[in-house]
C-alpha cells in the first residue's frame, strides 16, 4: 500500500480521461522523483488555468475574462454561428481558416445512457442567442457519432420551430462515420465546411 | 484468400501443434475425443478472434496453461498474410493482422473469411430470432466490409433511445429529445434492414437449389422478414413516433429492425417449428453453402468452410451430393470419425490428417508451394 498522499495523487490522476490506474501510478512516481521545481510548476499551471480561464459568457468557449478571443474579435461575422460539442472542437475548425463566424460550445452531446439531457447542454442559451436576432446561419458541427448526430437533429428541430428564417446547416459528410472532430485532419474538415448543406 | 498454415499453442487439448492446409479439401479423422473439433475451433478462432463453440473463452486455454495462442498464415493475390490471436483469461485479447495490432479481426480487410457448421449451430434454425439477425449481420459484414459499422451504430442508437424511454418513464427527462433519437434510430435502422434484405436476396435462390439438392423434400424457401416495411428513414421514424406511448409503457423500443427475422421454410411452413432434426440440418447446410457461393461471387474467393461431424448424420446419397458440392471449389476442412463416411476422401487432391493424442499426422505430403 502506498502512503496516503501518493494514493491521493494516483486517485486524482486516474480521474483524467484516458489515464488508467497503471498509468496514474507511473505518473505519480514520476512526479515523486521529479525535481521539486518541476512538480510545483505543474501544480501552479493547474491552479492558474483554473483561476484564470473560464467559459465565455456568450459562446461558452474557453476565455480569459468574461468573453473569449473570438467573441471579442470585431472581424468575425456575428451572423453565423458554428455549434460544437467541446472547446477542443474549436481548434481544428480554426486551423482550416474556412469559418468566418462565431461559435457556440454545447459542453457535450445528448446521451440518455449517460444521463445527458438537453437541459444539461447549452442549448437553451443557443436558442436565446438566435432569438436576439441578427443570426443568418447556424452550422451544426457536432461529431458524426450517434450522440453527435442526435444532438444536431434535436437542435435543428428546435431552431426550425423557434427561428424558421435562420438557415441551419450540417457539415458535409466526408468525415469518417463515428469520427471525432478533434481528430479530423484540416483538409477533410475544410472540405466538410465548404460543402455544408442545409438540414 | 486461403489459409496455408495454422499454429496452436495451449489451445484446448493441444499443447503445441501445426498444420499446413492445401487449397482444396482436408479431412480430419480420429476417434471420439481425439481433438478434431478443437482444431476446427482453432482455425475459426485464429481467423475471427472469437470461438464458434463457446462464449466462455477460458475454456480455450489448455488445462494447466495460463494463455493460448493461435497463428494463421494465409495467402491471396497480393501475397502472404498473417493473423494471430493471443488470449490470457482476464486480459484483453492480443489481435494482430500482418503484424500490426488491431481491435477486431472481423474489421480487417485482408483476412480469410470462414463459414462453419457445427452440430450445435442448429440453434441458428431452431433458436431465437436474435441468432438469425446476428447471422445476417455477419453475412452483410462479410459481403460488404464497409457496412459492418451499421449494426453497431443501430445498436448504440437503440440503446440510447431505450435509455431515454426509461428516463422519461422515471420522470427524469422530457419527451422533447425523443424525436431526435427516433430519427437517429431510423436512419441506421433503414440502412441495416436494407443491407439484410440485399444479403438474403443474394442467397435466396442458392438456398432453394442447394436444399433441394441435399434432399429437403418439397419447396424450400428462405425469406427475410423485416419488422418494418417503411420505405424511408422518415417513414420509420414516424412509425416509431406513433408507438411512443406503448414504448413508454414497456420501457423499451418495440418496433424496428431489432425485431427482424429470417424464415427458413419448407412448403411455406417454418422449419423452426415443423422441421425434423435432419431437415433442420440440411437447411442449415444449404444456407451456409449458399452464403459461401454468394461470398465467392462478391469477394472473389469462397470462405474457408469448416464442417464438423456432418457426414455421419446424412444418408449415403446425400453424403455424395454434399461431398460433390464441397469438392467443386474452395478450401474446406471436414471432420469425421470414419474416413469411409467422406465420399472421395481417398482421391488424390484430398489431404487426410490423422488426429490422435494431441498430435496431427498428415498422411499426404505438404502442398507443393510449401516446399518451394
Ligand atoms: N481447455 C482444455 N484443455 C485440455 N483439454 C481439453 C480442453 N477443452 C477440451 N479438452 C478436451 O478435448 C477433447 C475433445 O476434443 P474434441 O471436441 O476436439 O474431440 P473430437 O475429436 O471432435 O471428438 P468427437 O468425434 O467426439 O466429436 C476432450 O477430451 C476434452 O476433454
Ligand atoms: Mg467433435
Ligand atoms: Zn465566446
Amino acid at each position: 500500500m502506498n502512503a496516503p498522499p501518493i494514493q491521493r495523487l494516483v486517485t486524482e490522476l486516474a480521474k483524467l480521461p484516458g489515464i488508467g490506474n497503471r498509468t496514474a501510478q507511473r505518473l505519480a512516481f514520476h512526479i515523486l522523483r521529479a525535481d521539486p521545481q518541476e512538480a510545483y510548476a505543474l501544480a501552479d499551471a493547474i491552479r492558474e488555468v483554473k483561476e484564470r480561464i473560464g467559459l465565455c459568457e456568450v459562446c461558452f468557449n474557453l476565455a480569459e475574462g468574461p468573453r473569449c478571443r473570438i467573441c471579442l474579435d470585431e472581424r468575425r461575422d456575428p451572423s453565423i454561428i458554428c455549434v460544437v460539442e467541446e472547446p477542443n472542437d474549436v481548434i481544428p475548425i480554426e486551423r482550416t481558416h474556412e469559418f468566418p463566424g462565431r461559435y457556440h460550445v454545447l459542453g457535450g452531446a445528448l446521451s440518455p445512457i449517460d444521463g445527458v439531457d438537453p437541459e444539461d447542454l447549452k442549448i437553451a442559451q443557443l436558442y436565446a442567442r438566435v432569438a436576439e436576432g441578427g443570426i443568418r446561419e447556424v452550422v451544426l458541427a457536432t461529431n458524426p457519432t450517434t450522440t453527435g448526430e442526435a444532438t444536431a437533429l434535436h437542435i435543428a428541430e428546435g431552431l426550425r420551430e423557434r427561428a424558421p428564417d435562420v438557415t441551419v446547416t450540417r457539415l458535409a459528410s466526408g468525415l469518417p462515420v463515428g469520427a471525432d472532430l478533434e481528430y479530423a485532419d484540416e483538409v477533410t474538415l475544410g472540405r466538410a465546411f465548404a460543402g455544408r448543406r442545409a438540414v | 484468400m486461403i489459409v496455408t498454415r495454422v499454429r496452436l499453442r495451449d489451445f484446448r487439448s493441444y499443447a503445441q501443434a501445426e498444420l499446413a492446409l492445401g487449397e482444396g479439401l482436408t479431412v480430419l479423422h480420429g476417434r471420439n475425443g481425439a481433438g478434431k473439433t478443437n482444431l476446427l475451433e482453432a482455425l475459426y478462432f485464429g481467423c475471427t478472434g472469437r470461438s464458434c463453440r463457446t462464449s466462455n473463452e477460458r475454456e480455450l486455454v489448455r488445462f494447466g496453461a495460463s494463455a493460448t495462442r493461435v497463428e494463421i498464415d494465409a495467402r491471396d493475390d497480393d501475397g502472404p498474410h498473417s493473423l494471430s490471436v493471443g488470449f490470457q483469461p482476464g486480459e484483453a485479447k492480443r489481435l494482430r493482422a500482418d503484424g500490426a495490432p488491431v481491435d477486431r479481426l472481423v474489421d480487417v480487410a485482408a483476412r480469410p473469411l470462414v463459414s462453419v457448421f457445427l452440430p450445435d449451430r442448429l440453434e441458428l434454425v431452431k433458436g431465437a430470432p436474435a441468432l438469425r439477425r446476428a447471422h445476417m449481420d455477419q453475412l452483410v459484414a462479410a459481403l460488404w466490409p464497409a457496412r459492418a459499422a451499421t449494426r453497431r451504430a443501430y445498436t448504440s442508437a437503440l440503446a440510447q433511445r431505450n435509455a431515454l424511454l426509461g428516463r422519461i418513464r422515471a420522470g427524469r427527462a422530457s419527451r422533447a429529445s425523443l424525436p431526435a433519437w427516433d430519427a437517429e434510430v431510423a436512419r441506421h435502422g433503414i440502412a441495416l434492414r436494407d443491407d439484410r434484405a440485399a444479403a438474403v436476396e443474394l442467397v435466396r435462390e442458392g438456398f432453394a437449389t442447394l436444399a433441394g439438392e441435399l434432399g429437403l423434400a418439397g419447396e424450400p424457401e428462405l425469406r427475410f422478414r423485416p419488422r418494418s416495411r417503411a420505405a424511408t428513414a422518415e417513414e420509420l421514424a414516424a412509425e416509431l413516433a406513433e408507438r411512443t406511448d406503448a414504448d413508454l409503457e414497456r420501457g423499451f423500443t418495440g418496433h424496428g429492425p431489432h425485431r427482424d427475422d429470417l424464415l427458413l421454410a419448407r412448403d411455406g411452413r417454418d422449419l423452426r417449428a415443423y422441421g425434423s432434426q435432419g431437415e433442420q440440418r440440411i437447411a442449415l447446410l444449404a444456407l451456409l453453402l449458399a452464403e459461401r457461393e454468394a461470398l465467392a461471387q462478391a469477394r472473389g474467393a469462397p470462405p474457408l468452410l469448416l464442417l464438423d461431424d456432418v457426414m455421419s448424420e446424412l444418408d449415403p446419397e446425400r453424403r455424395e451430393r454434399l461431398a460433390a458440392r464441397i469438392a467443386r471449389h474452395g478450401q474446406s476442412v471436414v471432420t469425421t470419425t470414419d474416413l469411409a463416411h467422406v465420399p472421395g476422401a481417398a482421391d488424390p487432391g484430398v489431404a487426410r490428417v490423422a488426429v490422435a493424442d494431441g498430435a496431427l499426422r498428415p498422411d499426404t505430403p505438404a502442398p507443393a508451394w510449401e516446399a518451394a
